[in-house]
């Protein structure tokens, strides 16, 4: 199986890479300049696309906790780990993008605006799942604590987009698209999906080789612990 | 139905009854919390202006230290002896378990409030005039949604006898946007030429307590190890 | 009526010491049938199959890590099996756990009780809960069966451990359950309370309840019960009437040697 997935495995970075590498090119040499920010405001090719997958992994967490809930299937709880470990990855990418574009439009590293205090609790939200994760031994244990959680986390983003909100904002209103910033941005959004799926299908697989490493040695130490025809002696 | 508020009442009077015999969730709760308020009051000392500004926020930090000791307290005690297993050995619904936990969770951290508000009042020099009954209703909706994700968190990491700061831990990220809509909501309420209660604030925190009072209902049952 | 019980196929015994168990006439207790239990990838319960009439008392034998505490959890409805069926007092675990709880009582090494209440007002609670009517009275009644009037005011926690153990067997029976499952309630218990305790039970069978117990005295087990199951590593090994095996055999099936 290994043998034939490893071509796909390849082709599919490979064409991740071209299609990134391309996308970088149009941004710096064929996407023109914006008037206000200048070079910084590029950031936001970058920064839009991360965005986005760091929801999207956020809601498979979601989906994995409660398909886990549902069925106890440890399925759902690895592919709930490793799409929170690719959302912390993109929630990191997300904010520190973000402060650069503050840097860039505001002279600020940080301010409490509702994008970036959106971007940090989000940021805090699913590090946490990740420590919960770490905190716990029992495989079983951890994976219906960080079910909840991840349930839980998820049920609050809308609440923590709505909260954010109310926080007053430093310069309200929307930088205009081109039509020629529109289409770069289209296009970056596809090798930047491409990376974060690819990214959490890898770490999905890792986690279900070692459970089924561990499942292995399992069921061998019990067959040999338990022999099948016991010894009987006269009465 | 009767049936089930009755059991809820027979849970809630055994948790008041061992609370008002040790006294010691009520006392170790009330004391972290004018702690708190006490340290940052002395902090602020030099700068009265800014204590009453930023009295909302610093008494929400006395509720939230106080609320998660609180509520480890109260679920510790289901954990000594295994009481807990005797209470799902008993035929009653899991919703049960938590609606009486709730409420006492939330009688409990009222009481708390209430205190830690009086001694934050006097200290920062906060003046409740322009709305009290504005704030009472703000904070105990606050309490709500506070007290229902803390019992079903409380449970969780109960389950799990990890020690020290992990209910924080999940508790504290989760119930951020309550912080920032209840100190958003008081601020406005108070700040020179407030104009009166911003019901945007008050739809979230309504909102938020509609969301986990129905999931921890619902996901409790899961959470429950004995 | 006569029933035989099958030994597990595992283990093959001649044909002369395959043993029968009169079956109590009347209702079946209890039904296991391949349970099965996983936690952590690991298999603590194979394949267990059980089955317990009225009026039986039945012991459950096994080592440490067996599989005992595992298998008393889900029978008492406390967990579910991961796969397997269970039917307690006729009716489907799962479907109709808060009726079958109405019914059965478990003992277990954790007292279940709240140390800053009285034995009395504990057992009020648990009365309450279980719709018992005047639960006061009931749990007054209790304790003074066990010989714990005179404590009935005191605060749980200041119970040596065998007056603990004895307010949680009244716990247990406060709703006159029909079934009993106690799960190594000798534990640490001192002579006189073990002494209680075992009186206790027999009455309690003798007055027609049923009893599962797990214990580490194999000798008292076989005492007390009419009946032994062994589990070894998860397993169900042997089920024979208590005259049928001696302590010394019923050991070697628990550590799994040759019988």
């Amino acid at each position: 199986m290994t043998l034939l997935r490893k071509p796909v495995i390849l082709a599919y970075w490979l064409v991740a890479a071209v299609l990134f590498f391309g996308t970088m090119g149009i941004v710096f040499f064929w996407t023109p300049e914006e008037s206000t920010m200048g070079v910084i405001q590029k950031i936001f090719y970058f920064h839009l696309p991360v965005a986005i997958n760091t929801f999207l992994a956020c809601a498979t967490v979601f989906a994995a906790a409660i398909g886990y809930l549902l069925t106890r299937d440890a399925w759902w709880d690895d592919l709930a780990a490793a799409s929170a470990k690719i959302a912390v990855l993109l929630a990191t990418g997300t904010l520190l993008t973000g402060m650069l574009w503050a840097h860039g439009a505001w002279g600020v590293w940080w301010t409490w605006s509702p994008r970036l205090t959106f971007s940090f609790m989000l940021w805090l939200l699913y590090v946490v799942y990740l420590l919960v994760r770490s905190s716990i031994d029992s495989p079983q244990r951890r994976a219906v604590v960080s079910a909840v959680y991840g349930l839980v986390a998820f049920l609050d983003v809308p609440l923590v987009y709505l909260s954010a909100r109310l926080l007053p904002d430093i310069h309200p209103g929307n930088i205009a698209l081109a039509p020629e910033m529109k289409l770069t941005l289209a296009a970056c959004f596809v090798p930047i999906t491409l990376v974060a799926f690819g990214l959490m299908l890898t770490q999905f697989e890792v986690y279900r080789r070692n459970r089924a490493i561990a499942r292995q040695h399992e069921s061998e130490e019990q067959t040999h612990a338990f022999p099948l025809k016991l010894k009987v002696s006269a009465a | 139905m009767s049936t089930m508020l009755s059991q809820v009442a027979v849970l809630v009077e055994k948790d008041l009854r061992i609370e008002g015999r040790t006294r010691q969730t009520l006392g170790i709760v009330l004391v972290l919390g004018i702690l708190i308020t006490s340290v940052l009051g002395l902090g602020l000392s030099s700068q009265p202006q800014l204590a009453a500004l930023g009295a909302p926020a610093i008494l929400w930090v006395a509720y939230l230290f106080s609320g998660v000791l609180c509520f480890e307290k109260t679920m510790a005690v289901e954990r000594q002896e295994g009481a807990l297993a005797g209470l799902l050995l008993a035929p009653i619904d899991r919703s049960v378990i938590f609606a009486a936990k709730l409420f006492t969770n939330l009688l409990l951290m009222l009481g708390t409030a209430a205190v830690i508000t009086a001694v934050g009042l006097l200290f920062f020099n906060f003046s409740l005039a322009a709305a009290p009954l504005g704030f009472v209703l703000v904070i105990a909706i606050s309490m709500l949604g506070f007290a229902a994700l803390g019992t079903l968190l409380s449970a969780l990491a109960s389950s799990t006898r990890l020690q020290g700061g992990f209910l924080a831990m999940l508790l504290f990220p989760l119930i951020l946007p309550l912080v920032i809509a209840s100190t958003v909501q008081i601020n406005a309420m108070f700040r020179p030429g407030a104009t009166g209660a911003d019901t945007g604030g008050l739809a979230i925190l309504g909102a938020f307590d509609l969301i986990f009072l129905v999931t921890s209902w619902i996901v409790f049952e899961l959470v429950l190890e004995p | 009526m006569t029933r035989a019980f099958t030994i597990s196929d595992v283990h093959q015994l001649p044909a002369e010491r395959r043993t029968e168990t009169r079956a109590a006439a009347g209702a079946l207790h209890l039904k296991a049938e391949q349970l099965c239990k996983v936690i952590d990838e690991r298999a603590i319960l194979r394949d267990v199959s059980l089955e317990i009439f009225r009026g039986d008392f039945v012991a459950l034998l096994g080592a440490n890590g067996a599989g005992k505490s595992t298998l008393f959890r889900i029978l008492s409805t406390l967990n579910s099996a991961t796969s397997g069926t269970l039917e307690l007092l006729g009716l489907r675990a799962g479907t109709n756990a808060a009726a079958i709880r109405a019914k059965i009582g478990l003992v277990s090494h954790q007292s279940m009780l709240y140390g800053d209440l009285t034995a009395l007002e504990n057992l009020t609670f648990f009365g309450r809960l279980y719709g018992v009517k005047e639960p006061a009275k009931r749990a007054a009644e209790l304790l003074a069966t066990l010989g714990l009037k005179q404590r009935a005011n005191d605060r749980v926690k200041s119970f040596s451990r065998g007056m603990a153990q004895r307010v949680a067997i009244a716990r247990a029976l406060v709703h006159d359950p029909e079934l009993l499952l106690a799960d190594e309630p000798f534990a640490g218990l001192d002579a006189p309370s073990a002494a209680v305790l075992e009186k206790l039970l027999t009455d309690l069978n003798a007055a027609g309840k049923t009893i599962l117990l797990a214990n580490h005295d194999i000798a008292q087990s076989l005492r007390l019960a009419r009946r032994a199951v062994i589990l070894f590593r998860g397993r169900k090994i042997a089920d024979v009437r208590s005259e049928d095996i001696t302590p010394g055999e019923a050991l070697l099936h628990m550590e799994g040697a040759a019988a």
